[in-house]
């Protein structure tokens, strides 16, 4: 046994795989615990970004005929904060919390194709530093994050602003659909022995939901963003209604996304709360099938309700009621998982870490998301609703008030096991009560000045309308969500250095990845753990309160026989990094290609990287050295 | 507001127990509110608003409500209780998996009823074009204008001839009060959206689809409305009025209207507007390569039609109410009113700078004030 463990802040490397150190580490890393972090770090990077332009915003409408900003510049504000905020900061940190805790939640010592993992992380960051490169080339995308046709074509929208929302979204698109499929197959296959499906955590539940709606959703989009690219460059007209094309179409195919987009966002974090609130509880999880299947019930629901997005559109009132109908129907499942959460905290031993406030946060303000949703999902209503600030209230509900303290819930939870420091829990606690109420401060009025009318996505208002007060508060109440956020940096920052080391299991928890050192060391696990329960932990340290509904577990006599695998670590590589740079190389040429030379020469050298990096990549799978731990 | 404020004291308990938005605002004479309707549209999008939301409501205070207690009661057990290992209950599951789908069933019943309602086209309803353009609305009242000369009709079947012209305006949609209006949604360029809260909800309006929304205006009145869909640059900036008005005002307004303007008055501002009228009819002034006056030689067909401009609720697509002072800034600046307009591409500050002088500009106005359409104007609501 070579591997030393519960060295607080420095994992053990795995003697016969050279890690090389400092940043060519990283660099090169195929470690799903280090791409994980990558995959968070960058992801709170774009937040704070989107954050800013949300702040700008905030000030721009904070009083009424305000000129602080320019409204093309505004409109560019509100394109990138809805982008980034999405794409580039909830969707990436659900994703990160997948990469690093999914493996040691099913006892495997990596995700199942850890140099697609790489490539998918620096694809991610790549698209996002493309899109970003728009702003000192000529100017963002100005036309919303939705980019309903034909406002995005040449005659309305000439800044390469479009394109590279285009190509920036179709990297990280590739890095989505990829790692979508990573998730599939590591979940699927690469599960320790006994660990059924109906054992499974629900974090991973959720993550293998989301893994699938993502492979069925992206597509939509990537295909309607290829037309429109080809719109825009060579020629077509999908989108021209002029010319034959069709701009209703866009819409169908981007919604056809956006909205089971919507629980890509939120059912991860249904997984988090799903596994805090029984561990601060100290119960199992109440309802384990009904919330595992809601999730799925969710997941399926999300690709029959797009259309309620286009209520106005006129599509008819038999195709609104339709979509009204299955819009509806989704508040089965959700309220069945609301029920269930609160259930495991009923007649538990609750202990109110600012993990399980943040938890309980996330129920209390997804619950206010949901009915003002039910409201948009009766298309008659949601003629005046949508469009106006009614529905910015709703999104931020559901995806602030939701995803985002879902994720603080998730992050104050497992931060203990990625550093092996724990997060300041007072700072935390004054932290969340900073943020729930800044965050009902900036939003909740939102509501309000939607229903007296005030339309979205217009950077000036008039005085008179009953619109100025409330305006002023959600901008006060935005800075003091930055205040909040700027909070939680500062903890992170000092805990990082000074927190208290956490141990392997600082909660009491139930699940594998507290079974090994905070941080785990490469490999995860000395010995591929045996499953028998939905609570292996759990029923290890409580035996006499172990079991599930069946009774109690029983040692499967068939595991008894387990032979232990090898310890097979993938080399480290810089090839995902070199593809990910070759595939961004060759969309700047794609982007340029109105200038020619510019234009071949970047395509050349893209493809070049790529097929340099395919090479390589082939001979890196010779590279890997099994050693033996025992 | 007289006889169709809301209840109050409805409205204080909504916004005492947190679902207050669309009280507070249903309390208010607000101007674009959603909850103070006038028209049949939005009232009965009201009337089916007030169900759903009493329904969220309860089921708010019921689950937030079990959420708190369920916190507070349980917050304080002595450390390293063991509670008891409950895995669940399927007939409770049972049971709130159905109680969902009931509350859902209803309001879907409700829905339904009321989309029906909704999208009732009556036949008798005044047929209306509104035209969503960047960053302006066109109304188009067919067969409303002025009589054509049959011997200029080309269509080999004489019936088909229309008798009238379409009667034109811009930025104002003239009603009837008390007869549906069924208003034909279209957009020249990008996307658009036609919302008039008071009266009615939204409907797009899409290049290379034609829309219909029908409504009736309850009560005389100037109602303001809104483009809500995004549509580029000046989106925020482009919004318009609809003037409700008794049908025997609005058969006053359609006689007038259809008869090309003559200049009246002497002027405003110290300007001529007979000079002013010629300036704008100056092929070198730029004015008549987008813009129509019925009856003279401006027959652009891009931008707004401007007969009978100074009956106009408000300048530039309702970014400021209409007056004499108002058209002359918007004239001299309109590059830094209204940023992206498409008139101030053409007409930059250099190139009005080079062209127009300030009296030029006052006899312009004077001309474009001149042209009035005598109604008695409906409160505005």
């Amino acid at each position: 046994m070579a591997i030393a463990q519960g060295h607080v802040g420095h994992a053990s490397a795995p003697p016969a795989t050279h890690v090389p150190a400092g940043l060519a580490g990283w660099l090169s890393t195929v470690d799903h615990k280090r791409i994980g972090i990558i995959y968070m770090l960058a992801a709170f990077v774009f937040f704070i970004i989107g954050g800013i332009e949300a702040l700008l915003m905030r000030v721009q409408l904070g009083t009424p005929e305000n000129t602080f900003l320019t409204p093309d510049f505004y409109n560019q504000l509100f394109t990138m904060h809805g982008t980034t905020m999405i794409f580039l900061a909830v969707m990436p940190m659900n994703v990160g919390l997948g990469n690093y805790i999914v493996p040691l939640m099913i006892g495997a010592r990596d995700m199942a194709f850890p140099r697609l993992n790489a490539m998918s992380v620096w694809l991610f960051i790549l698209g996002g530093l493309m899109l970003y490169f728009s702003f000192f080339a000529g100017g963002a995308p100005n036309m919303g994050w939705f980019a309903y046709a034909p406002l995005t074509q040449k005659p309305y929208s000439p800044t390469f602003g479009v394109d590279y929302w285009i190509l920036g979204l179709l990297l990280t698109g590739v890095a989505s659909i990829a790692g979508a499929l990573n998730f599939i197959v590591t979940i699927l296959n690469m599960r320790a022995p006994g660990l059924s499906l109906n054992r499974m955590p629900l974090f991973v539940w959720m993550q293998l939901v989301v893994a699938f709606i993502l492979v069925f959703a992206f597509p939509a989009l990537t295909v309607a963003q290829i037309e429109l690219l080809f719109d825009r460059h060579f020629g077509t007209r999908f989108f021209v209604p002029s010319q034959g094309g069709d701009a209703v179409l866009w819409q169908h195919l981007f919604w056809f996304f956006g909205h089971p987009e919507v629980y890509i966002l939120i059912l991860p974090v249904m997984g988090i709360v799903s596994e805090t609130l029984p561990t601060f509880s100290r119960k199992p999880i109440f309802g384990y099938a009904f919330v595992a299947f809601s999730g799925v019930a969710i997941g399926f629901l999300g690709f029959l309700v797009w259309a309620h997005h286009m209520f106005g559109v006129g599509l008819g009132p038999l195709a609104n009621a339709f979509f009204a109908g299955a819009s509806f129907l989704i508040a089965v499942p959700t309220g069945v998982k609301i029920f269930n959460w609160i259930a495991t905290m009923y007649d538990g031993a609750l202990t109110l870490t600012t993990s399980m406030l943040y938890s309980i946060g996330f129920i209390a303000m997804f619950i206010i998301g949901g009915l003002s949703g039910i409201t948009l999902a009766s298309p008659p209503v949601d003629l005046q609703q949508t469009d106006s600030y009614y529905v910015v209230a709703h999104l931020h509900y559901v995806l602030f008030g939701g995803s985002i303290l879902g994720l603080f819930a998730g992050i104050f939870y497992w931060f203990p096991k990625v550093s092996g420091r724990m997060l300041d829990e007072r700072l935390g606690k004054v932290q969340f009560w900073l943020m729930m109420i800044s965050f009902n401060v900036t939003f909740f009025p939102m509501h309000i000045i939607g229903t007296d009318g005030m339309p979205r996505r217009i950077y000036t208002y008039e005085s008179g309308m009953g619109w100025d007060l409330w305006n002023l508060v959600a901008t006060v109440g935005s800075f003091l969500m930055a205040a909040s956020v700027l909070l939680f940096l500062w903890n992170l920052m000092v805990s990082l250095r000074r927190g208290a080391p956490a141990g392997n299991d600082p909660w009491d928890a139930a699940t594998l990845e507290w079974s090994v050192s905070s941080p785990p060391p490469v490999h995860n696990f000395d010995q591929i753990p045996v499953v028998q329960s939905r609570r292996p932990l759990w029923d290890h340290k409580y035996p006499e309160h172990a079991g599930d509904d069946h009774g109690a577990a029983a040692p499967d006599p068939l595991l008894a026989g387990f032979e232990q695998p090898a310890i097979h670590l993938p080399s480290p590589t810089y090839n995902p990094l070199i593809l990910g740079v070759g595939l961004t190389t060759l969309f700047f040429g794609i982007l340029y290609s109105s200038i020619p030379p510019l234009s071949i020469s970047l395509a050349i050298a893209g493809l070049a990287l790529v097929a340099l990096a395919i090479v390589g990549w082939v001979r890196d799978s010779h590279k890997d050295s099994p050693y033996a731990a025992h | 507001m007289g006889t169709r404020h809301r209840p109050s004291v409805r409205g204080m308990l909504f916004a005492a127990l947190a679902f207050g938005a669309l009280a507070l605002a249903g309390c208010s004479t607000l101007p674009a509110s959603t909850l103070d309707t006038y028209g049949d549209h939005a009232r009965r999008i009201y009337e089916l608003l007030v169900p759903i939301a009493w329904m969220a409501l309860a089921v708010f205070l019921v689950v937030e409500g079990a959420l708190i207690y369920t916190v507070l009661r349980y917050r304080r057990r002595a450390a390293g209780t063991m509670p008891r290992q409950v895995h669940g209950n399927t007939k409770v599951e049972i049971m709130w998996t159905i109680a969902p789908a009931l509350i859902v069933v209803i309001i879907s019943v409700l829905t339904f009823r009321t989309q029906a309602a909704n999208s009732q086209m009556p036949a008798d309803a005044l047929q209306v074009r509104a035209i969503g353009h960047q960053w302006w609305f066109e109304f188009r009242y067919p067969e409303q204008g002025a009589e054509l000369d049959p011997a200029d009709c080309t269509k080999s079947d004489p019936k088909e001839c229309p008798k009238r012209a379409d009667l034109v305006t811009a930025s104002d949609l003239y009603i009837p009060v008390g007869r549906p209006v069924t208003v034909q949604l279209e957009a020249a360029d990008v996307m658009h959206n036609f919302w008039v809260p008071k009266l009615a909800g939204k409907t797009y309006m899409i290049p290379g689809k034609i829309n219909y929304l029908t409504f009736t205006a309850e009560q005389a009145g100037i109602y303001r409305a809104v483009c809500a869909e995004f549509c580029g640059e000046a989106h925020a900036l482009m919004r318009f009025r609809v003037i409700a008005l008794e049908q025997a005002e609005y058969d006053s307004w359609v006689a007038q209207h259809r008869v090309a303007p003559v200049i009246g008055g002497n002027g405003v501002l110290g300007g001529d507007p007979n000079r002013g009228k010629e300036l704008f009819l100056n092929a070198r002034n730029l004015c008549i390569t987008c813009h129509v006056i019925d009856g003279t030689g401006a027959k652009g067909i891009v931008g707004p039609n401007l007969s009978y401009y100074g009956s106009r609720q408000t300048i530039a697509a309702g970014i400021m109410p209409y007056s004499p002072e108002n058209l002359e800034r918007w004239l001299k600046h309109g590059y830094e009113l209204k940023p992206g307009n498409l008139m101030s591409r053409v007409l930059t500050r250099d190139w009005i700078a080079a062209n127009l002088t300030d009296q030029d500009i006052k006899d312009l106005v004077a001309y474009l004030d001149s042209m009035k359409v005598s109604i008695a104007s409906p409160p505005a609501r």
